[in-house]
């Protein structure tokens, strides 16, 4: 009972000691994760700690267990309508991208090591895939609103180019502990299975999940256990068959988090905890697990290697990634600074240690000390690079919260809380008057909180500077009133003026007119266009937001889109 | 570029009454016109309009800078105008517009022409030079705080 009690009281104070150090790592703009794997150092061997921890095969299970919840988590939260921008990018990125970043790095290992040739490619693999945890927590902590199509190509790629690390390493691991490698044969017909299995068993088992959390009448809570469990029972029935449980729990939260359902809010909100459970938790173990003092003597080597991935690997590995997909220099700058390593590298080199292989323990320092260097100068400087890359976008004035309400409609509708600013067009006017033609969808006022007390609107209520407005509006429509209770910046590089330029114009108006009012210099084939058919012949179709074209005297920048297509567009003058 | 030499007081208007954008830009055509006898005001509205409908030239904070090219104009001018009560202009922010600074220049393309109307919409961004127009009872006030405010001598490279 009291060794029991012991460990829980370990386990508990761990956990609650990351988690208030939390707060001194958001001053300090540190990643979370690095708070985490420095508590469990601290708390192993070599620290102050002194718990001997050395149960590889638990960190394993651990790690598997918390890469999976981490995983399904960000499947939930990825929304498919970024996939018109970022898809095939994120997995040219996750594929060609993770073989060339392994094998540069491998190459660069063989080179300072001295090594086994293939013993440097195991090392390459498993520093190959970029953290979605790490990427997803610091993108989306970030308060700047980031172009659209840089962000999703980063989450995407995170979130599925574990599984073309995990395969190779499987396979360097296999081939290291055979002292022979298999055919090509064998080789692609593994990869195949790998990818097959886990797109298909994902999709099929996402669907199944998604029908089942639509269908069953739950406890709350209830809903959350329910999609984890099915997820880790998908992903360990996928592992066995051969495929990649990775890839397909992915596939499974993708599938259930943009299936609407009532639960999903529930589930959402219940994942959230749970994935920050996971990675705290393997961080700890991981952190537990390494002796930094054994680290040292690697420490140049491995230092060497991780600032090689960073600053030739990853750039040359996303420049080629996205050489068919037209990127601007900036944007492919800034997708190659966020390539941050985290868990599954740590995870990943445990492998060798299992299998027994010699020199393992070498692998383990460098990509734990890969990881750490990662971690340390990728994720505190993310923000500096947004600005750098330029990759921001104007805000748009975001709500004091949302919820999305359980109702039995067939739309989904939220609940959302606006401040409403002094100075903006809903100052002195009633609700009625703040939403417009373009709001076809029922939408109300049900409530105004108005110096501490909240009162009934009633139709004729008109809103005050400083009134908090709650407002029934259906799912994803906010953006559309934002402006009228925002003041947004007028000054700095992201004011509207400064970044979208002086005017506002459709998207759809003559760019033959535009031109010879601005100075436009339009090719040819352009003449009798509209200025939407001009943006995407020069950009292709993955326009976003902030999306750039310099014709001649003047700049055009994608003020506003709407089902793939620009309809509102800035016009900055003689620039 | 001078504002005095663009924009005349004949051509400025404080507390003007107009009920809708339409009205404004009218009541702005025919300023131009009476002042400017190349310029025709029913041609000059006109081609107003069809500035506006490309998207609404108001830029927010309650300014809209309506503007043309126009082929009986030998030089640009502009026209300022202050009204009583703000009318609608499909703004982005949506908030009607009270202060609107009309600039008409001549038809061939030409940079100083549009850097004349982003130094006019860089000073009228300033929260400080919007007040000091608004403050203005009289054109003869107006037209002077326009002329002299420090924001457009400086934006317009004049120390």
């Amino acid at each position: 009972m009291e060794a029991s009690n012991t460990l829980i009281l370990l386990g508990g104070m761990l956990l609650f000691v990351s988690v208030l150090a939390s707060l001194v790592s958001a001053r300090l703009g540190l990643p979370l994760l690095l708070v985490f794997l420095v508590v469990g150092m601290l708390a192993g061997e070599d620290g102050p700690g002194g718990i001997v921890f050395n149960n590889f095969e638990l960190a394993m299970l651990v790690g598997h267990l918390a890469l999976a919840v981490i995983l399904l988590d960000g499947g939930l939260r990825t929304q498919m309508k970024t996939f018109r921008v970022a898809l095939q990018p994120a997995v040219s990125l996750a594929t060609a991208g993770v073989l060339i970043t392994a094998g540069a790095v491998g190459l660069f290992a063989w080179w300072l090591l001295g090594v086994d040739w293939r013993v440097a490619l195991l090392l390459g693999a498993i520093v190959g895939s970029t953290d979605a945890a790490a990427v997803f927590a610091l993108l989306r902590r970030s308060a700047d609103r980031l172009n659209e199509r840089v962000e999703a190509t980063l989450e995407i790629e995170s979130g599925s180019n574990d599984p073309m690390a995990i395969f190779l390493v499987i396979v360097m691991v296999e081939w290291l502990a055979m002292g022979e490698g298999p055919g090509l044969g064998p080789l692609g017909w593994s990869l195949a299975l790998q990818l097959g299995l886990g797109i298909l068993g994902g999709v099929a088992g996402g669907r199944l999940l998604a029908e089942l959390l639509a269908r069953v009448k739950l406890v709350e809570g209830l809903y959350a256990l329910l999609v984890v469990s099915g997820g880790l029972a998908l992903f360990a029935t996928i592992n066995l068959m051969g495929g990649s449980g990775f890839l397909g729990i992915y596939l499974a939260g993708l599938v259930v988090g943009n299936r609407r359902s009532d639960a999903t809010e529930h589930v959402l909100r219940v994942m959230d905890g749970l994935a920050w459970l996971s990675q705290a938790g393997m961080f700890l173990v991981l952190g537990l697990l390494v002796k930094p003092t054994q680290m040292l003597a690697d420490a140049p080597s491995a230092i060497l290697i991780a600032l090689f991935l960073i600053l030739v690997a990853r750039p040359v590995a996303v420049t080629l990634g996205l050489l068919p997909f037209r990127f601007p220099p900036r944007e492919v700058g800034f997708i190659a600074w966020v390539g941050l390593r985290g868990a599954v590298p740590i995870v990943l080199s445990v492998f060798p240690m299992i299998a027994g292989l010699p020199q393992a323990e070498l692998m383990f320092n460098v990509t734990f000390a890969v990881v750490l260097v990662s971690l340390i100068i990728q994720g505190t400087t993310v923000p500096l690079a947004a600005r750098v890359f330029q990759v921001q976008v104007p805000a748009l004035g975001e709500p004091m919260d949302r919820q999305l309400l359980q109702l039995p409609a067939r739309q989904a509708y939220e609940l959302v809380q606006f401040e409403v600013q002094p100075e903006t067009f809903a100052v002195g006017r009633t609700f009625e008057e703040v939403i417009d033609a373009s709001f076809p969808e029922h939408s109300a006022c049900v409530g105004l909180i108005r110096d501490g007390e909240l009162i009934d609107p009633g139709p004729d209520a008109r809103f005050e500077a400083h009134d908090v407005a709650l407002l029934l509006l259906p799912q994803d429509s906010y953006e559309k009133v934002a402006a009228c209770f925002a003041r947004l910046p007028a000054e700095g590089p992201l004011a509207a003026q400064a970044f979208f330029g002086e005017f506002v114009l459709a998207a759809d108006a003559p760019a033959d007119d535009v031109a010879a009012l601005y100075g436009l210099e339009l090719r040819p084939n352009e003449r009798g266009r509209t200025l939407d058919d001009v943006i995407r012949s020069r950009l292709g179709d993955r326009v976003v937001v902030g999306d750039r074209v310099s014709l001649g005297a003047s700049r055009l920048t994608v003020r506003e889109v709407e089902g793939g297509r620009p309809v509102r567009v800035g016009v900055k003058l003689a620039e | 570029m001078e504002l005095e030499s663009i924009l005349d007081i004949a051509c400025t208007r404080a507390g003007l009454e107009a009920a809708s954008k339409k009205r404004a830009l009218e009541q702005a055509s025919e300023l131009l016109a009476e002042h400017y006898c190349e310029l025709d005001a029913g041609q000059l509205l006109e081609a107003l309009v069809g500035r506006e409908r490309l998207g609404s030239t108001a830029v927010g904070e309650g300014v809209a800078l309506p503007h043309c090219r126009f082929a009986a104009c030998t030089k640009p001018v502009a026209a300022l105008l202050r009204l009583a009560e703000p009318v609608d202009f499909e703004a982005s922010d949506r908030r009607p517009v009270d202060l609107i600074f009309v600039l008409v220049v001549p038809a061939e393309a030409n940079d100083l022409h549009l850097q004349i109307l982003a130094t006019a919409a860089t000073a009228l961004n300033d929260a400080s030079y919007r007040h000091a127009l608004r403050e203005a009872d009289t054109d003869a006030d107006l037209y002077a705080a326009a002329i002299r405010s420090p924001e457009v001598r400086r934006a317009a490279g004049h120390p």
